[in-house]
């Protein structure tokens, strides 16, 4: 069955017993692979009603993004600021339920853990992976200063980097390079 | 022919408004075109809800409708008195949902019996949901909960391709094309990267791709889009 008018008498789509396949360019349940999400964030700071949010669990080192299709309008800003084209649009529409906790997806990602201190931070462990390759064609000198500032914690991060550069320990560089 | 047996057999509606910007109102009208035909499984829309065995309520339930509401569903023989959220606005308030005058959601205020997600929620969906409330389909969706164990798989960065290179052109053609053609266009870019062993190859290869498509509107793209990735090439190895 098809949207173009038939040229029978019968014009109505049996819809609920028959599927009637819908459009391929239709806005409908935003789908987030799980393999592909680093947990940035950006799809949060996106949606306009804040159908999608995160929550930051220090204590047990988890990351949870959570989407809510029921305030979810379906304008697909998630598909376009992520940058991992983890967040899509599919074509599903039938979303209709009694209950409203089947309209919620989790994902959890795990935080990333600090070299030096070993307590979670505020990042995943895949974020840092990605920024990790991104400084990859810096220079060498450049490269190794966001290497220290990026797999520190915050506390770490304020006593190592305060110090000045003879002062600094040792322990701290072997830590970060390897 | 599937014979029906519904639960239910004909619910009796009454539209009501509680606020809505008339989008969800539309669709319900829309349901009861010949197209879509509600009326054969028996639901009727009935003028007054003294007559109505359920009530359709689409839009953020505000301040002023709320008592509208509230009357209408006294106004409800009390027995069977389903209530249906339709829309967005209706289930948790929508992109109102933080808004002073509005209650944010039917729930709030009623016990709702279905919630049909959308914005506006399509006809189909609209009839989906109905259906599941006679008994004649099934809900599709469940609550779903994935836990990442394993870290980000690489990209396959080889030769030219680097992840800057990658984030750039992203951005570039998120601007150009729009995020619906974007995936493909990307892909292929990634691939001729990934391929060539030097930037004349890399403009080369780009322009053979926009000659070898037939669409214009692609074909612009892919001039454009080798200017702008040599540029960058250029820039980078220079510094």
């Amino acid at each position: 069955m098809s949207y173009e008018i038939p040229h029978r008498w019968i014009v109505t789509f049996r819809y609920p017993l028959e599927p009637l396949p819908p459009p391929k360019e239709l806005r409908g349940r935003p789908i987030i692979d799980p393999n592909l999400c680093i947990g940035c964030g950006a799809c949060v700071r996106a949606c306009p009603p804040n159908a999608i949010t995160e929550e930051i669990d220090i204590s047990k080192g988890i990351k949870v993004v959570k989407i809510f299709y029921g305030r979810c309008i379906f304008c697909g800003r998630c598909w376009e600021v992520c940058p991992e084209g983890a967040i899509r649009l599919s074509n599903e529409f039938e979303l209709a339920t009694p209950n409203k906790d089947d309209l919620i997806q989790y994902v959890v990602l795990p935080l990333h853990k600090c070299v030096n201190c070993g307590k979670p931070t505020e990042f995943t462990e895949r974020q840092v992976v990605r920024v990790l390759t991104m400084i990859q064609e810096l220079p060498i000198e450049r490269r190794e200063e966001l290497r220290s500032k990026i797999l520190l914690c915050r506390e770490c991060k304020a006593s190592f980097l305060s110090k000045p550069m003879e002062l600094r320990g040792s322990e701290v560089y072997e830590k970060v390079k390897a | 022919m599937r014979r029906l047996r519904p639960k239910l057999r004909s619910v009796w509606v009454f539209h009501v408004d509680a606020g809505a910007c008339n989008g969800c109102d539309i669709e319900v009208l829309d349901v009861l075109t010949p197209f879509y035909d509600v009326e054969r499984f028996g639901i009727k829309l009935v003028p007054t809800p003294r007559q109505a065995d359920a009530l359709l309520v689409t839009g953020s339930v505000n301040r002023q409708a709320v008592i509208g509401l509230k009357r209408v569903y006294e106004a409800m023989p009390p027995k069977p008195r389903i209530v249906v959220a339709i829309g967005s606005c209706a289930i948790a308030g929508g992109i109102f949902y933080d808004s002073l005058s509005v209650y944010g959601g039917v729930d709030k205020v009623l016990p709702v019996h279905l919630y049909i997600p959308g914005c506006p929620p399509r006809p189909e969906a609209i009839l989906f949901g109905l259906g599941q409330l006679l008994g004649i389909v099934n809900k599709k969706v469940r609550a779903e909960e994935y836990i990442v164990k394993e870290p980000i798989k690489d990209r396959g960065y080889r030769g030219l391709f680097t992840e800057r290179i990658y984030k750039d052109v992203r951005y570039f053609l998120t601007k150009y094309v729009g995020y619906y053609d974007r995936d493909e266009i990307l892909e292929n870019v990634c691939e001729v990267l990934r391929e060539s062993r030097s930037i004349e190859e890399v403009e080369h290869r780009l322009i053979a791709k926009a000659s070898s498509v037939r669409d214009p509107r692609l074909r612009e793209v892919y001039l454009v889009l080798s200017g702008f990735v040599v540029e960058q090439l250029r820039g980078r190895s220079r510094t």
